[in-house]
């Protein structure tokens, strides 16, 4: 649910338009003809993992906790994110890609940002990126190995099937010459898929609907460079990958999401899509995941979700709800459950100078408010509350 | 309060109302005079500021803005031979590099010359075309390396995405606009042998955080620009963003670490700052140093000026030294209140002189950047800004020669017993080290030994006459101190000549016993004259000899190249098919045809050539040899040597910038890797300074798999058919330029002559300011006797005899002045030609002096010297003993 982060780029690159659908045969696909995510969407692993340029958006999404393996303990939040973009939607039957060969494709645009907190120092560090598609970014089909520059995700191994709890990843990153990350990420739980069979809807409109497949946990080594400084560390990910060509209603102006890690070894995804008023979108979702990856998925009216703890950046001026408060009922004790995210550092802004619109996505602890204790470590994400630009405008292209 | 702090408060409350009742008082009352000596300053500091700036504008036209497209690149990386690299090397850089968070920037950067235009050499309006990613490009923003050309990706760039990989739409500086261009405007361009069109998509506005877009850039999406050019799979170089932080230079030296490695066995190479600046200064390198010798020229003339202005202002002053002496002012005091008011005047002179000297480079860069479009690339210097090290370099020169000249004869002042200086009037003897002939000998000689001294090599194989230089100076000052010796002789000369006429024994008695401002007038004048008519030795030898070799060269009857082809630094090359057709059309009898590469040879950029030539019973190809080889025909340079070498000529730039003979062997590299080269012979060549090697094009189209040609020489079967053929081919190939041997004759030496046009403007600067320092001395003279002036007049002397009297006396200064100025140019030229300009350039000059021009030069000076004199010597008569001015 990151894509808000994306939109001014997206209207910047003019290529964010709401369509309907329109049929085309047995496929749904949108005005342009992208394909719209369907029944028949092909979950055969590890393919589903790599790149489907037939739809318009793409992303894969990564955050984490990270922890030195020295006794200090110095621990880290981490975010990365891998976004392909499609300019045109490809012709069909075209298998190769128009920047493999000449190198400086314009078909496909990819966008990544990369974040890191450092919560003793007191620092986070942050950089976005853009190429083309071509010689220095790419997404492959049929696997996963996307890569921006020197940042890359990649299967190394494992992820037989799209149930398989078997698996390595690697991804690399760095920030500027300030911070880096060499890291392997290692599937502790199977895949799951949001939505009905995988299908996320995010508004009435027909085409507003992604095939959401996420990895809630994944057991992390590596290493972090923190200018020449290197750590090994260990920690867990979060990590979704994300598929569609218009997942929006036009009536939206911002999200709110937040993923939460527990030390009972289960996981929480919520969001609330907000309106112009202030209120709450019908399509705004909140899932529990067991153990065991089995799903127990809450609609809107069905948890609350309390923007609170206002914190106004010093750099771009927008202020945002940072500690909020998540009211929902545990599936297994079928007690309230009053979730208190409480952030490792404020200072967690991403202030866009590439597509000119900050948003907030920040580590937090996870604090039970009616145990008093910390109960799990959560990612948080905050869009379209920036003063300077009219989400709702971009994304509805006008 | 100490006694020591009492008497330095006096003292000083003593110098400030001795600078009010005494300098100032002086400076209001002869108001003319001292502005004088202030523009004199002024003119001095102006010109040797404007010399500076305008060279400095015209080299920093070179850190071309392409330089900055990426924001300050830490590093680049460019072909060590030929001027592309595949597009396929971008992954295997990235590859290298690995974890290391480098951003790469490929680019095209060829310059290509207005479709249609003008087709003389650097004449066609010249277009600078950028291919580089505009998406990528935006990255640049976030690295903190500096600020994209096509702005920070604000929403309002929609434009943007219109020539995104088009080869038709391109961004123009938005300096256009005023010049009558609009949006959508197409501009007609000539790419290689083709003339294709691009759209004014967007402009580029200027934008004070990066370098001024320069008007004639074309920036475009990369891969559009290498279907315009016809440059598909392929760049002209990558530029390496390491971004800001702590780390950033770890990283450095593990990308150059990593970078070399990679490169040691490949063809493109890896530059970091410095040796980037390397390779741009290179290419001026000659061109810079002869503005380095004009801005010397100046500096010593004006230096002479400064010295006697000051040192005529302190004698004629001497007088008031006495008074102040007597009235109990001491040395100490005397002696700052000089170097005061030498400060003051030498402060006012040199901020008017920096005001000046910006001004004049305002109109000497345009001079001087055309030039360097014709020779070397293009630049797009239009204004020279002021300088802020230069200015104050100018300034301190100018401040400290005026404290200097001011200090030494105030000095002296102090010092002299005020009786004695009262006694003898105000006229003082003046500068002394000019009236030691000895002093000249020693400079002479010191000058002698210093020319034959080796040049000082660089690390960069650049080599500097250092021993040439010296020499010059010391001929210069040797020359100025001992011209004094005609002083002597010239007054009786004079006498003999005028029989005993009454002004000419008056002007003679002058030279008996000259006075240091005498010596000192004649000493500006010899510089001035001979360094002056010095480069006219150069210049005039280098012109004989460059058109006996144009001579030798051109020998064909029609030279075609690319229309792209008249920009210096242009790769427009001959599609194979367009010159085949030429070479085989009937009229033809041959061709010869040259393929130029540039290369990397040991870590300096040279020229590879590879030439086919045509060897008919009495024409073709006639080299000027350094060293003959055993061969001289062109065609045995196509059998491969013994062990596999391939013979190949260098020039003789080549051969001595990288010390190689004939029977040595090098290694050149190419796409195919090294290269053995065994070299068989040197020949003269005036038109490369950086070395060629130069092969049979059988080597080079193999190596860099090309049969596309530089230029084509066509030797045809009748002279009747010149003109009808020329006419046939402009029309049937639209995109080559035919020129006809006497044309390019005609525009080789008109090249040539842009060259020195600066040299000539400065010559005349020099020269005129040394006349001006005549006319200053001659004045101040005057000023001194006017007690003698006056018994002159009560005697019977008419004001036409002492006009008459000074203008004998000032055109026999010029005359002095001229033949020791002559003298002295004969020797610089031959310390030009023989010395400096070998050991820098690396060309053997044949020696001719330019008499016509010394001789005029002689004239000028004596003609303007008497005028000048003679007008002050007019004014002077009306002067009464007791008067001052």
């Amino acid at each position: 649910m990151t894509l808000f982060s994306s939109f001014p780029l997206l209207r910047f690159l003019g290529i964010w338009l709401l369509s309907g659908p329109a049929w085309g045969g047995e496929i749904l696909r949108t005005e342009e003809g992208y394909r719209i995510p369907g029944p028949d969407f092909s979950v055969s692993s590890p393919s589903v993992h790599g790149s489907h340029p037939e739809y318009r958006i793409e992303w894969w999404y990564l955050t984490g906790h990270l922890f030195a393996k020295e006794e200090s303990k110095r621990r880290f939040g981490i975010q990365a994110t891998f976004f392909r973009f499609a300019q045109r939607p490809p012709v069909s039957g075209e298998k190769t890609r128009d920047g493999e060969e000449s190198g400086f494709g314009d078909g496909q645009f990819y966008l990544a940002h990369m974040g890191l907190t450092d919560v003793e120092g007191g620092e986070f560090f942050h950089e976005e990126r853009l190429n083309r598609e071509g010689w220095d970014a790419g997404a492959k089909v049929g696997d996963l190995d996307v890569h921006n520059g020197n940042w890359f995700l990649r299967r190394e191994s494992g992820f037989e099937t799209i149930e398989s709890s078997e698996g390595v990843l690697a991804l690399s990153g760095s920030i500027l010459s300030d911070a880096g990350f060499d890291l392997r990420l290692e599937l502790a739980k199977a895949a799951v898929r949001f939505g009905e069979g995988g299908l996320s809807r995010k508004s009435s409109e027909e085409s507003a609907v992604s095939y959401y497949v996420t990895f809630p946990r994944l057991l992390v080594g590596g290493e972090v460079r923190l200018g020449a400084q290197v750590i090994p560390v260990t920690g867990e990910m979060w990590m979704d990958h994300e598929i569609s060509s218009s997942q929006l209603g036009g009536n939206q102006v911002g999200w709110d999401w937040a993923s939460i890690q527990f030390s009972d070894g289960r996981e929480l995804m919520a969001y609330v899509l907000r309106k112009p008023d202030g209120s709450v979108d019908s399509h705004s979702s909140l899932t529990w995941i067991d153990e065991e990856g089995n799903l127990s998925a809450h609609r809107s009216e069905e948890f609350e979700w309390h923007a609170e703890g206002a914190w106004s950046s010093p750099e771009t001026g927008d202020v945002y709800p940072i500690r909020p408060r998540i009211v929902t009922t545990d599936p297994r004790s079928g007690e309230i459950r009053r979730l208190r995210l409480r952030p490792v550092l404020e200072k967690q802004e991403i202030s866009g100078s590439l597509g000119g619109v900050a948003y907030w996505e920040g580590a937090c602890d996870v604090v039970d408010e009616d145990l008093g204790q910390v109960v799990g470590r959560g990612y948080l994400e905050l869009t379209g509350y920036s003063r300077d630009d009219d989400l709702k405008t971009r994304l509805r292209g006008q | 309060m100490s006694r020591k702090k009492q008497q330095e408060a006096v003292d000083s409350s003593i110098l400030g109302l001795l600078l009010r009742r005494f300098t100032w008082r002086h400076w209001k009352k002869h108001w003319r005079s001292t502005l004088m000596l202030i523009a004199i300053l002024a003119l001095g500091v102006g010109t040797f500021l404007s010399i500076r700036l305008a060279n400095r504008a015209a080299a920093s036209g070179f850190d071309l803005f392409a330089e900055s497209v990426t924001g300050e690149s830490d590093f680049v990386i460019r072909p060590r031979s030929g001027n592309r690299l595949p597009v396929s090397l971008l992954r295997e850089v990235r590859r290298d590099l690995g974890e290391l968070p480098v951003a790469i920037f490929p680019l095209i950067e060829v310059t290509v010359s207005e479709g249609g235009e003008g087709d003389d050499f650097g004449e066609a309006a010249a277009w600078q075309v950028i291919g580089a990613d505009l998406i990528a490009l935006r990255n640049a923003v976030t690295l903190g390396a500096g600020n994209s050309p096509t702005g920070s990706g604000s929403s309002e760039d929609d434009e943007f995405e219109l020539s995104l990989g088009s080869e038709r739409q391109g961004f123009f500086s938005a300096r256009l606009r005023n010049e009558g261009y609009s949006l959508g405007d197409p501009v007609k361009l000539a790419i290689g042998d083709r003339i294709s069109s691009v759209e004014i998509a967007d402009w580029l506005e200027d934008d004070p955080l990066r370098p001024a877009v320069p008007r004639n850039l074309i920036l475009m999406d990369l891969p559009g620009a290498q279907r315009l050019l016809g440059w598909e799979g392929e760049i002209s170089r990558i530029e390496l963003v390491v971004p800001e932080g702590e780390g950033a230079s770890g990283f450095c030296s593990a990308l150059r670490e990593r970078l070399e490695a990679a490169s040691r066995e490949s063809n493109w190479a890896i530059e970091g700052d410095q040796e980037r600046e390397r390779s741009v200064g290179e290419m001026t390198r000659a061109f810079r140093m002869n503005l380095t010798i004009l801005s010397t020229l100046a500096l010593l003339v004006g230096t002479y000026l400064i010295l006697q202005s000051l040192e005529a202002a302190v004698v004629r002053r001497r007088g008031e030294i006495a008074v102040l002496r007597s009235l109990g002012v001491d040395r100490k005091t005397i002696r700052l209140l000089w170097l005061s008011e030498s400060l003051v005047i030498g402060a006012i002179g040199s901020g008017l002189g920096i005001l000046l000297g910006w001004g004049i480079a305002q109109g000497t860069v345009g001079a001087i950047a055309r030039t360097v479009n014709g020779l070397y690339y293009s630049t797009t210097t239009e204004a020279a800004a002021l300088h802020g090290g230069e200015a104050l370099a100018a300034f301190l020169f100018g401040v400290i020669a005026s404290v200097v000249a001011g200090w030494l004869p105030a000095r002296e002042a102090s010092e002299t017993p005020p009786a004695q200086v009262l006694r003898s009037g105000s006229r003082g003897p003046g500068v002394q080290w000019l009236k030691r002939p000895a002093l000249g000998w020693l400079a002479i000689l010191l000058a002698l030994g210093a020319g034959f001294l080796p040049p000082f090599t660089t690390e960069g194989k650049t080599q500097v006459p250092i021993g040439g230089y010296l020499a010059a100076l010391g001929w210069l000052l040797g020359l100025s101190i001992l011209v004094g010796v005609l002083f002597l002789p010239f007054g009786r000369l004079l006498r003999a000549w005028f029989g005993g006429r009454t002004e000419a024994s008056y002007a003679a008695s002058q030279f008996r016993r000259p006075l240091g401002r005498h010596r000192l007038a004649v000493a500006g004048l010899v510089a001035a004259i001979g360094m002056a008519a010095g480069m006219g030795v150069l210049v005039h030898s280098f012109e004989k000899t460059l058109t006996q070799w144009i001579g030798q060269l051109l020998r064909a009857d029609l030279y075609v190249a690319a229309a792209g082809a008249t920009q210096a630094g242009s790769a427009s090359v001959l599609a194979p098919a367009t010159w085949r057709s030429l070479s085989e059309d009937p009229a033809v009898e041959g061709v010869d045809v040259i393929r130029r590469y540039p290369v990397q040879f040991e870590g300096r950029q040279i020229r590879l050539a590879g030439a086919d030539y045509f060897r008919g019973p009495d024409r073709g190809l006639a080299l000027r040899w350094i060293q003959e080889p055993r061969d001289p025909d062109p065609r045995g340079l196509g059998k491969v040597r013994a062990g596999g070498m391939v013979p190949g000529w260098v020039n003789e730039a080549f051969s001595r910038r990288f010390q190689v003979d004939r029977g040595d062997s090098i290694r050149v590299p190419s796409p195919q890797g090294l290269q053995s080269i065994v070299i068989e012979g040197v020949y003269a060549d005036y038109s490369d300074e950086a070395g060629t090697v130069l092969l049979s094009r059988e080597f080079t189209s193999a190596w860099f798999g090309d049969e596309t040609v530089s230029n084509v020489a066509i030797y045809l079967r009748s002279a009747d058919q010149l003109d009808p053929v020329e006419a046939r081919w402009e029309k049937q190939f639209p995109g080559i330029l035919v020129r006809q041997n006497s044309r390019l004759r005609a525009e080789a030496l008109r090249v040539f002559h842009q060259t020195f046009a600066v040299t000539y403007a400065l010559e005349a600067i020099g020269v005129f300011v040394a006349v001006a320092g005549l006319g200053l001395a001659m004045a101040s003279l005057t000023m001194e006797r006017r007690g003698e002036l006056a018994t002159l007049t009560s005697l019977g002397f008419t004001r036409r005899q002492v006009a008459r009297a000074s203008a004998i006396e000032g055109a026999a200064l010029g005359s002095i002045g001229f033949l020791g100025g002559a003298v002295l140019s004969v020797i610089l030229g031959a310390i030009l030609i023989f010395v400096i300009n070998r050991q820098s350039f690396g060309w053997t000059l044949d020696f001719r002096v330019p008499w016509t021009l010394i001789l005029a030069l002689g004239l000028l000076t004596v003609g303007t010297s008497a005028l000048v004199s003679g007008l002050v010597g007019h004014r002077g008569a009306r002067l009464r003993g007791e008067q001052e001015e």
